[in-house]
Parts: structure tokens; C-alpha cells; sequence
């Protein structure tokens, strides 16, 4: 397929180790390639620290390689961040203009969602309210509405799948899923294989910052558990 | 791209201002409180201990210190606007000059709500507003873009090396008291006059002294080197953060 949308070539990333002079760097990301194809699903796996997270900051835009290419077409790659820019002080309506303006969307367009985020939410007169009012639970619907309203081309998800209560997170679940249904292409950072395995198409294994393989979802799955359980259970 | 950062800007703002009212119990009496305060504490130094503060000292003492806070908490709110906003630089990719930028914006429409009690203050005490006063933008403008200037420039240096705030508050002290802010700069000996002429500051104030209290035009010669001065200084500091940019989102605060 000739369609695709993101590429990295062999890109590394280094961090300052501390903040003095003269320290040393290292490497998050050594030596990472992905291909990125329009309405795709990709996972990402690999073990704590293998630099998923900061590989999905490069996608986003947010880091620049220190060596590599990232080669991007014309599309707009967003990280689903939570609480986004959120001030205790201010109401759940002016948090939500102002996380929307940082994710990217217009004063106009958000000023049409309200309506929706309001009731999303479920927060009903609350969201006039202060969110310092808010008790966690309310806090993390109201983010998560807000959060769903960003339509990137490209939707980056770390970890985030499920917020707030048991029953809002059947509803954040399902909403989400429901966006990943309509096309909408997706990187997905997961420690979860599971989670990986019923929403990707197609899987990035990566180990100490370097991708090991990249693939169709089962063969690559297969792969990343046998290495991590190197005497392989009989059944 | 340039609409929608206009509009978070201006936002942001808002959300500031609004923040910061919210977050007292005072409140916006603060925005007068605390200048007030700083007021009071040279008034009784200078005037009733020291004797040295002169006839007109009362509202030589109010214009000097509404500049020099303006001035001052751009350079400070603004420079450390980045390094306080850096877990959202870590998420979001956004142009960093969007975070001084704003906090640089909400003290100016706090200076503007202090001003205009500043010339009713002035007033009373028999300065009327006068004719002269059609040059007040003009010198405003200058007082920005000096403030903005050092501001962007410290805003690109305190993510990397955070302990330079301990440093700049003392610094901006030292300049404060070399500026003519709380007193006139009369004496000054002749070899250093030419400090005090490209000095943003202490033209800064005599010009607005001119305008506010005698009923004169500012110095236009000075003014216009402040601002080529200033100018300069803003296009290093707008510069120098965008060259920055990268390096931020990998730094913790």
C-alpha cells in the first residue's frame, strides 16, 4: 500500500540525564522505523521503559528527532491527553473552551460542542461550577468529554481507554471503541496485550528504544510472547 | 494555525486573569493592595525617616512604581511563564512563545485597571489629566516592549538553568533602585549619565513623570533609542526561544 501517512526512519531520541553541567545523555529511543497507513489501527508493545511513550510524543509532534526522519503528509497527529491545560479555579464550561483551544480546535467549534460535552459529561449544573468542586470522578468525566471532541487525523492513546466509574468507563470504553471503529486511524500504547489484540490490526514491538519487529497483529503478538516467556508453557 | 493561536492566547488570558481572582480571597483588591503596599513601605523610608523624598515625592513615588511593576512582572510572570507551563509543553506541540506571551498579556490589562486609578489618584492630588497625555501610548508601548524583550529572553534561559530566578529578583531590585523608580536620579555623577540615557527604565519613568506630572512631552531623541533598544531585545528573545523550542518538551520542571 502506497498510503501512508506517517513514517520514521531510524529515529533516536536522546534525553539529558540530569540537569548539571556535563551530564551525560541517553538514548529513549535508539533506533525506531514505522510505517503509518491511513485508517489503520496500530499497536504498540514492548516492557516499561522501552520508550512506547516517547515514541508516541514524536509521533505527535511534540519531540523532534535527534537523529532519524520522521516524514509526515499533511496530517495532524494528536496525543488523547486528559485534563489538558485544566484550572482549578475556573468552571467546567471555561476548562473546556480552554483544553479545546489547546487541543487544537477552534473558539467556534468548541462553543458548538459544549452542548455535548455538557452532556456527555453528565455533570448538569455543575458545569457552570468551579472543577476545584469537582470530586475526581467528575474531573475525569469532564476531561475525557473534552478530550473526545479533538478529531485528529491520527489519534495517539497511551494507556487511556476507560476513565471514571465503573459505569462511565463502560461508556468512555464505548465511545472510544466506537471511534476506532469509524476509520479513524489510531497509534495505541498498551502494556495490555489483550487490549492490543481485540483493537489493532497491525502491531510495533519495541525493546530498549529500538523496534524489534512490525507486522501483522497475531504474528507479531505471537512473537513478543514468546520472547518474553523464554521457556515456552507445553499448552 | 494563526487564527486559532490568536484566539488561545487571548483565551488564556481571560482564564488567567480570571484564575487569579478566583484564587484570593481578596481577590482583584489585590491588583491594588499590593502595589499600595510596596507604596507605603518607600513612602515611610524615604519621606518621613530619611527626609530625602522632596515636595513632589508622593506622586513621583505612585507613577515610578505602577511603570516598574508592569515592567517588572512581564519580565518575571513572562519569564517564568515557560519553565512553569513545561508539563504542558511535554503534551502539547505548541509555539512556546504562547506561554510568556500570555502571562505578559494579563499584567498588562492589570496595569491598565491600576493606571486609570493611578490618574484619578493623580488628580486628586492636583495633577488633572492634560494635554499631553495623547503621548501616553506611545511611551506604553516603549515600557512593553523593553519588558517583553528581557522577559522572552530570561523565558528560554529559566527552563534550562531554573535556578536563575533566585538571581533575577535581586537583579531586578539592583536595576530598580538604579532607575530612578523610587528616587530621582539627580544625583547621579556625570560619568554615568550615559547609563541612565540608554537605561530602558529610568527613561522610561522621567518620560512618563513628564507627561503625568509636568505637563511636558517626553524626550523624543531618548524614547526612540529605548525603542530601537527594546526592539532589538524583543527580536533576540523571540529568537532565541524558537531556537529553544526543542529542547523543552524533554526537560522536567
Amino acid at each position: 500500500m502506497s498510503d501512508i501517512i506517517v513514517e520514521l526512519e531510524h529515529v533516536g531520541i536522546a534525553f539529558h540525564a540530569q540537569r548539571s553541567m556535563g551530564g551525560g545523555r541517553f538514548w529513549a529511543l535508539e533506533d525506531v522505523s514505522l510505517q503509518l497507513r491511513r485508517g489503520e489501527r496500530l499497536g504498540v508493545v514492548g516492557r516499561n521503559g522501552a520508550g512506547k511513550s516517547t515514541l508516541l510524543r514524536v509521533l505527535a509532534g511534540i519531540l523532534v528527532p535527534d537523529r532519524g526522519q520522521v516524514r509526515r503528509r499533511n496530517v495532524s497527529c494528536q496525543l488523547m491527553s486528559l485534563s489538558l491545560g485544566f484550572v482549578p479555579y475556573l468552571s467546567g464550561r471555561d476548562n473546556a473552551i480552554l483544553s479545546g483551544l489547546l487541543l487544537g480546535l477552534r473558539r467556534r467549534e468548541i462553543t458548538a460542542r459544549l452542548p455535548a460535552i455538557r452532556e456527555f459529561s453528565e455533570l448538569g449544573d455543575f458545569f457552570e461550577q468551579p472543577i476545584s468542586t469537582y470530586s475526581a470522578g467528575m474531573n475525569m468525566r469532564l476531561a475525557f468529554s473534552v478530550a473526545m471532541q479533538a478529531e485528529p487525523d491520527v489519534l495517539l492513546i497511551d494507556e487511556v481507554l476507560a476513565v471514571g466509574d465503573a459505569e462511565f468507563q463502560r461508556k468512555s470504553g464505548a465511545a472510544l471503541r466506537a471511534r476506532m471503529g469509524e476509520g479513524q486511524t489510531v497509534v495505541l500504547v498498551s502494556h495490555s496485550e489483550d487490549q492490543i489484540a481485540q483493537r489493532c490490526d497491525r502491531v510495533l514491538w519495541i525493546e530498549h528504544g529500538r523496534s524489534v519487529l512490525e507486522g501483522e497483529r497475531d504474528a507479531v503478538l505471537a512473537a513478543y510472547r514468546q520472547a518474553a516467556q523464554p521457556a515456552p508453557a507445553a499448552a | 494555525m494563526r487564527r486559532h493561536l490568536v484566539e488561545l492566547v487571548l483565551f488564556s488570558t481571560y482564564a488567567e486573569l480570571r484564575a487569579e481572582t478566583a484564587r484570593s480571597y481578596l481577590g482583584l483588591l489585590w491588583w491594588i493592595l499590593d502595589p499600595a503596599m510596596m507604596m507605603a513601605a518607600f513612602w515611610l523610608v524615604f519621606d518621613v525617616i530619611l527626609k530625602t523624598g522632596g515636595p513632589d515625592y508622593i506622586p513621583f513615588l505612585l507613577v515610578g512604581i505602577t511603570l516598574w511593576q508592569w515592567m517588572k512582572s512581564c519580565i518575571t510572570h513572562g519569564g517564568y511563564a515557560i519553565w512553569s507551563n513545561l508539563p504542558m509543553v511535554r503534551q502539547v506541540p505548541l509555539p512556546p512563545l504562547v506561554f510568556p506571551l500570555v502571562a505578559m498579556l494579563s499584567d498588562t490589562v492589570k496595569f491598565c485597571f491600576i493606571f486609570v486609578l493611578l490618574v484619578a489618584i493623580l488628580w486628586a492630588l492636583g495633577y488633572p489629566p492634560n494635554d499631553k497625555y495623547w503621548a501616553l501610548p506611545i511611551l506604553f508601548l516603549a515600557v512593553f516592549l523593553a519588558g517583553a524583550g528581557v522577559g522572552f529572553v530570561v523565558s528560554a534561559v529559566v527552563p534550562l538553568v531554573p535556578d536563575l530566578r533566585f538571581v533575577i529578583e535581586q537583579v531586578l531590585t539592583v536595576v530598580m533602585f538604579l532607575s530612578g523608580v523610587v528616587f530621582p536620579l539627580s544625583q547621579v555623577p556625570d560619568s554615568l549619565k550615559w547609563l541612565m540615557a540608554i537605561n530602558p527604565v529610568a527613561v522610561v519613568m522621567d518620560d512618563a513623570r513628564a507627561i503625568l506630572m509636568h505637563n511636558q512631552l517626553p524626550n523624543w531623541v531618548g524614547l526612540a533609542k529605548i525603542y530601537a533598544i527594546s526592539i532589538v531585545l524583543c527580536a533576540a528573545g523571540v529568537l532565541f526561544v524558537r531556537w529553544m523550542a526543542p529542547r523543552f518538551p524533554k526537560l522536567a520542571n
